[in-house]
């Protein structure tokens, strides 16, 4: 299929996702090959699809990948591992690769609720769905809105959240739990004492325990290292005679002030740092000043002195402060010179740049307007000629008219219907004609 | 969604010169890179890198760019010389981009391309105009418009 199918496909494939178990949160088990990995999801693949370049990647992955990586509703895409351009997916995988991805050993989902099985990944869905007892279903009493596990749900199909008096303790049980509860919690029930044999209530044996003389009970110094452990009854002869316990004010005193001392350290170390700070802000401004005076001397005397501190730092070789501060302003003296020239032979160097630029635009610019002029000339050029061409026509005539005229005086009175016609001819032609061809020269100037 | 999943995975087997400096939470990462071989521009330093994702990672590229450390915090860092990192750290390589990015990239990839950046580099410049970009850049990464224009370096 190509990719927009693919991608309609995944849309509605996605919807019904929602319902499903999510198999990449699930906690996997066993060992699985690389292979089987999803490179996008670094999962087993979750129904995998393939690509004409043979890469496999999960449905989703490769549709979330398609809809950020192609070019607008183009029909190809970069696969993502190769960047071949791919136009179709084929959901045809190996049956191979999904049974082995099928096979990796999950924990089920609901471990939140109990349930430790472990189980094939391509089973979780069945066994949440049909088989897992602690999934949480609606109670089978209509009137009752709570869940309860499904294993809970006996045949009888009855609430069990109503509340049941216990027959023995009068307690409040709910139902759910009322079997365990008449089993082994209910207070009344009979235990025994675990050290001193004594029988008695379950309610009474917590107390019991506290103040039972055969219950082993640690020293009172056991937190410094006291290893006895014994009858309540012996321990108070015990603590007589332990040294710890003696000695236990005295830790406690010494515990108590190793805490000061940590603290007023600690409160010690917070103001070296603030004083190492600023003693770092005074160097740089130090140096920044330094930087200022040697460029208002002048490079070369900066340098010069620059050199004869080394030099001196190289004799005298001794770890006097000063000394080393005064080197440290010329060595930053002469780096700040290097980067000055540095920039400015960057600068030059765009300048020359923009030079040749404004160049070539210059250039550029002028033979543009030139053409210009030159086309307006050969225009003016044509102009001109056209009216030199009229001037001549109308001239023609007139020349023409000028013999005819000294010829028709002496026959005009003879003659005036004949005059007349080829006069007005004449000026009619004489009125249109110049009218075209001005209008011709216009043209030409408009071109 | 799978970030969560992929990114706490990868904690296992690291290539050599690639080292974990912190990862507890899915937002944001530092790791420590070192160049293997004996370039006399990187020899025997170690760079930091700040990997921050997005919730749509992998299908969106994280943001890494070199971050400094001061010598007070016991690992110093600094940035490391390349004609494509600014001196404020931030890279221009064309797979980190929204062009050049792939969802099959991870962490460990990425690390690695890095690491080959700086191995082929001879160059000891930063880019043109680091000092205009630094000082007018107020963009996020990801919005930045680099023009990768060389790709021999």
């Amino acid at each position: 299929m190509n990719l927009q199918e693919f991608l309609a496909m995944e849309e509605t494939r996605d919807r019904e996702r929602d319902e499903l178990i999510d198999l990449r949160g699930l906690d996997l088990i066993s060992e699985y090959d690389s292979h089987l990995m999803c490179p996008i999801c670094h999962c087993p693949f979750v129904e995998p699809v393939r690509l004409q370049c043979d890469h496999v990647f999960c449905a989703s992955c490769l549709s979330s990948a398609i809809t950020t990586f192609r070019s607008a509703d183009s029909e190809e895409f970069p696969c993502p591992s190769c960047r071949n351009p791919v136009q179709t997916v084929s959901a045809n995988v190996p049956r191979l690769l999904i049974n082995m991805c099928d096979e990796i050993r999950v924990r089920c989902p609901l471990i939140a609720e109990g349930c430790e099985e472990i189980i094939p990944r391509g089973h979780v869905q069945s066994h949440v769905e049909k088989y897992c007892g602690y999934r949480l279903v609606p109670c089978p009493d209509a009137s009752c809105d709570q869940v309860t596990r499904s294993k809970d749900v006996g045949m009888d199909q009855k609430c069990i959240h109503t509340v049941r008096r216990c027959s023995r303790c009068e307690g409040d049980v709910l139902e759910q739990e009322y079997e365990e509860h008449e089993k082994e919690l209910c207070p009344v029930l009979e235990v025994t004492c675990s050290d001193c044999q004594t029988v008695l209530s379950r309610g009474a044996l917590a107390e019991h325990v506290e103040t039972c003389t055969e219950v082993a009970i640690p020293c009172a110094a056991s937190k410094y290292a006291c290893p006895v452990k014994i009858r309540r009854a012996d321990i108070a002869t015990h603590e007589q005679s332990c040294p710890l316990v003696a000695t236990g004010p005295y830790f406690e005193a010494q515990n108590a002030r190793l805490n000061s001392l940590e603290l007023s350290v600690r409160h010690l170390q917070q103001r070296n740092e603030i004083f190492e700070d600023g003693i770092a802000n005074i160097r740089s401004t130090l140096g920044e000043s330094a930087r200022i005076a040697a460029s208002a001397h002048g490079g070369a005397q900066a340098t010069q002195t620059g050199r004869e501190q080394q030099a001196t730092r190289a004799e005298s070789n001794t770890d006097d402060p000063a000394d080393i501060a005064a080197s440290i302003f010329s060595s930053n003296a002469t780096t700040y010179l290097l980067s000055l020239h540095e920039s400015l032979r960057e600068e030059v160097s765009q300048l020359s740049h923009a030079i040749t630029d404004l160049d070539a635009r210059a250039s550029m610019a002028i033979m543009n307007e030139s053409m210009r002029i030159k086309e307006d000339m050969a225009h003016t050029n044509a102009a001109l000629n056209s009216v030199r061409m009229q001037v001549q026509w109308l001239i023609n005539p007139r020349l023409h008219q000028g013999t005819r005229g000294a010829v028709r005086t002496n026959t005009s009175n003879e003659e005036p219907s004949a005059a007349g016609p080829s006069q007005s001819s004449a000026q009619s032609l004489g009125h249109l004609r110049p009218r075209r061809s001005s209008d011709s020269g216009r043209e030409g100037t408009k071109l | 969604m799978f970030a969560t999943k992929r990114l706490s995975k990868m904690q296992e087997h690291l290539p050599p010169g690639i080292a974990i400096v912190k990862s507890d939470n899915l937002e944001e990462w530092q790791m420590d890179i070192k160049v293997l071989d004996e370039n006399p521009l990187y020899l025997n330093q170690t760079y930091r890198l700040k990997f921050t994702f997005n919730n749509k990672y992998p299908i969106e590229p994280p943001e890494v760019q070199f971050i400094e450390s001061p010598a007070s915090s016991g690992t110093p860092r600094s940035i490391p010389m390349h004609p494509h990192i600014y001196s404020n750290g931030i890279i221009c390589l064309d797979l980190l981009g929204s062009a050049g990015w792939s969802p099959v990239q991870t962490v460990e990839s990425v690390c690695m391309s890095l690491q080959s950046m700086l191995t082929a580099n001879t160059r000891d410049e930063r880019p043109a105009g680091d000092k205009e970009f630094i000082a007018t850049n107020r963009r996020r990464i990801r919005d930045i418009k680099f023009v990768y224009e060389d790709d021999d370096v």
